[in-house]
């Protein structure tokens, strides 16, 4: 073992582990709001990758950054459309058929996305901006520094916001009592479509950062799907856990990929998961979930 | 009144010598089909939508510019897989039961792992079956006889590309980066078999999954490994480009190689300039070779069907040459009184007197495989491919 190379695996695994800890955020946020786990979220990052992309490419041709703030708000517009087309009408029927839906609702996103963006492989038109910074044997590229700074940044934001601001109050209001928020006059229905919105432009801005460089395309699936055990690990419906679960995620994943790979193939992808079944062995709401006790 | 049995054999035998000819006539005008099982959505869709233009589009110029198999139409009867092997294997077994057996003769699959999965049912019908895989476990005609890799295997592949190494650098230092994938796995104990005896060390070798989220500490190890050389595989340009960028922010000089799913113009568009000079094996011509008259050929048939000539991929080039053969195939099968699936299997190991139209380099298949390509080097300027070596021929 290269201890060594040490700072490396922290460092890349705390840019990678940000992007999640991004995407959490919003999958935790409509959790909170509306009970509704979204397995569709690798296909909102998929969504976000593509309009990214639309907006960086011909007629627009933005630069990268540019396209990532334009493709926000229709990012935005999308997942306040799925709210209002597509879960409002299910909420409050049997929770099963809310997942069955969320499920149809992945096959539907793929096939749109297909025949709207085309099944080839593409690639942005640009970089991030930024070199990369060389010290000794560790290296911070531009796409870590981003993935840091935006991933981080936005996420403490996010939280301030929810915290501070008066949406952030009202949509923390819907989230612990939607009829006890309506009671006190907040359009509960309004801040749950804001939820969904928010929740794809952080999927958006987490799929584009993760397919910078390889381009938009189908896999970013793939990496979407570790919103999951960030999330159960951090919690479901903690935002704070989102965060730090997505951050220590990340830097194990990293280290599995530099320590252990090379002699347990395919343990990088099955790690995660065995640390959210460990932990939930001995915190079943996760590590910062809120314990319920629910009477029969 | 009551018909005694003379009397309803005569009525039989009657009836079939009025209606057996028109029976077997019609027998004769139904198409002859090929089953394609193409991951047409998933993360492959991109290989399997452009190959599927490939499969039409040389169906459409056998049965226009050719005259189908002496009159007879041919189809293809397409199922998704979504790169999912229960799937596809779900779609074989409902085009098995629902197709006839003297109408479908050929299956083209997807990947390696469905080829694998498939391959022992495939051995028992006696079908005649490809893949968009080269695996090298399926180029065994022993164990599979009616399995043909319509190109070099992956072993073939790695084999060129030890032979480049060993042209330029002699005893070089070799790195190898996989996926955890059957793809990605299929070729790499034979290179680190074959690699020492070449007088090349294995200096790191990288399991990966298909996609990653950031190559930096990837290349952090390899270039601590120090390698002359870096073969990719078992990706479909998802980690390429992110290791070239992170190898080269690094300062790493290695030669980055590649086999057939890493040699796609995206990889360029992807990567930018770190791609530049990357080497890949790869058997059919680029859309842009203008030295393949299949290709000018097949270009002039889509202008007269009012399609266009933008720049087609690999994937829809390799599609449409195996379909081309297969079609071949099947028309001298029927030529020779041998329209069935056998036949066509026999057709198919007799074909190396046909002309590729330089699609490939020849139709004369060794251990059901056609061991042969060309090296070619990324060129960024041009955002091209450039051929630098004629064709290898492997053992």
């Amino acid at each position: 073992m290269d201890l060594s190379l040490l700072p490396q695996f922290l460092i890349t695994g705390l840019s990678t582990g940000a992007l999640y800890a991004l995407i959490t955020l919003g999958f935790v946020l409509v959790y909170r709001a509306t009970s509704v786990v979204n397995f569709a979220i690798g296909e909102f990052l998929l969504v976000g990758a593509y309009l990214v992309y639309t907006f960086n490419v011909a007629p627009f041709n933005l630069p990268l950054p540019l396209a990532m703030l334009v493709a926000l708000p229709v990012a935005f517009l999308f997942g306040w459309l799925i709210e209002r087309g597509f879960v409002r009408p299910l909420l409050g029927r049997n929770v099963v058929a809310v997942i069955m839906a969320t499920i149809g609702l992945v096959a539907t996103l793929d096939g749109v996305a297909q025949l709207v963006w085309g099944a080839d492989q593409k690639a942005y038109n640009g970089e991030l901006p930024g070199q990369p910074i060389v010290l000794g044997s560790l290296v911070l590229t531009a796409r870590s520094m981003w993935g840091i700074v935006v991933g981080i940044g936005v996420a403490l934001l996010l939280i301030a916001l929810l915290r501070y601001s008066r949406y952030g109050v009202m949509i923390r209001a819907v989230s612990e009592s939607e009829t006890a928020a309506l009671a006190l006059g907040i359009n509960a229905p309004r801040m749950v479509g804001i939820v969904w919105g928010l929740s794809a432009a952080l999927a958006a801005l987490g799929g584009v950062l993760l397919a910078s460089a390889s381009g938009p395309g189908f896999h970013v699936i793939a990496l979407g799907l570790m919103v999951f055990p960030v999330a159960i690990l951090g919690g479901m419906d903690s935002v704070p856990g989102a965060v730090i679960a997505g951050l220590a995620l990340g830097v194990v994943q990293a280290l599995s990929t530099g320590y252990l790979e090379g002699s347990l193939p395919g343990i990088t992808e099955a790690i995660p998961f065995v640390i959210v079944l460990l932990v939930l062995l001995l915190r079943p709401y996760g590590l910062f979930g809120q314990s319920r006790i629910e009477r029969v | 009144m009551k018909a005694t049995r003379r009397q309803v054999l005569k009525a039989g035998l009657a009836a079939s010598t009025v209606f057996s000819p028109l029976a077997i006539s019609l027998a004769q005008s139904r198409p002859l089909k090929m089953a394609v099982l193409y991951p047409l959505t998933g993360p492959f869709a991109f290989a399997g939508q452009a190959g599927l233009e490939g499969l039409r589009d040389a169906t459409d110029y056998f049965n226009e510019v050719r005259g189908g198999v002496g009159g007879r139409k041919v189809e293809l009867i397409v199922e998704d897989t979504g790169y999912d092997v229960s799937r596809g294997t779900a779609a074989f077994n409902r085009i098995i039961s629902r197709e006839r057996e003297d109408e479908l003769l050929f299956v083209y699959g997807d990947s390696t792992g469905l080829s694998k999965a498939l391959a022992p049912e495939i051995a028992r019908l006696q079908l005649p079956y490809t893949a968009t895989s080269f695996s090298t476990e399926l180029a065994d005609p022993k164990t599979y006889p009616t399995i043909f890799v319509f190109g070099p295997t992956y072993n073939d592949m790695m084999a060129a590309l030890l032979q480049q190494i060993r042209r330029t650098k002699g005893k070089a230092r070799v790195a190898l980066v996989y996926s955890n994938s059957e793809f990605g796995k299929d070729p790499i104990p034979y290179v680190k078999e074959q690699a020492p005896k070449l007088g090349m060390e294995i200096v790191a070798e990288e399991v990966t999954p298909l996609a990653v989220p950031d190559a930096t500490a990837l290349a952090l190890k390899l270039r601590q490994a120090n390698p002359d050389f870096v073969i990719c595989h078992g990706y479909v340009l998802t980690v390429e480009p992110l290791l070239l960028r992170a190898a080269r922010e690094q300062g790493m000089q290695a030669v980055f190689m590649g086999t057939y799913y890493s040699a796609e113009l995206a990889l360029m568009q992807r990567a930018g300039a770190a791609a530049d000079g990357f080497i890949v094996a790869y058997h059919n011509p680029y859309w842009y070779d203008n030295l393949a008259s299949g290709i000018d050929q097949l270009k002039k048939f889509r202008a007269s069907k009012g399609k266009d000539n933008n720049y087609k991929t690999t994937y829809y080039v390799g599609a449409y040459t195996s379909c081309s053969a297969i079609w071949e195939a099947y028309r001298r099968a029927g030529a020779a009184g041998k329209l069935n699936r056998a036949g066509v299997v026999e057709s198919l190991n007799n074909m190396g007197d046909w002309d590729t139209g330089g699609l490939i380099r020849s139709l004369r298949f060794v251990n059901h495989r056609l061991p042969y390509t060309k090296l070619y080097r990324a060129n960024v300027k041009t955002g091209r491919f450039d051929a630098i070596t004629d064709w290898v021929t492997l053992g």
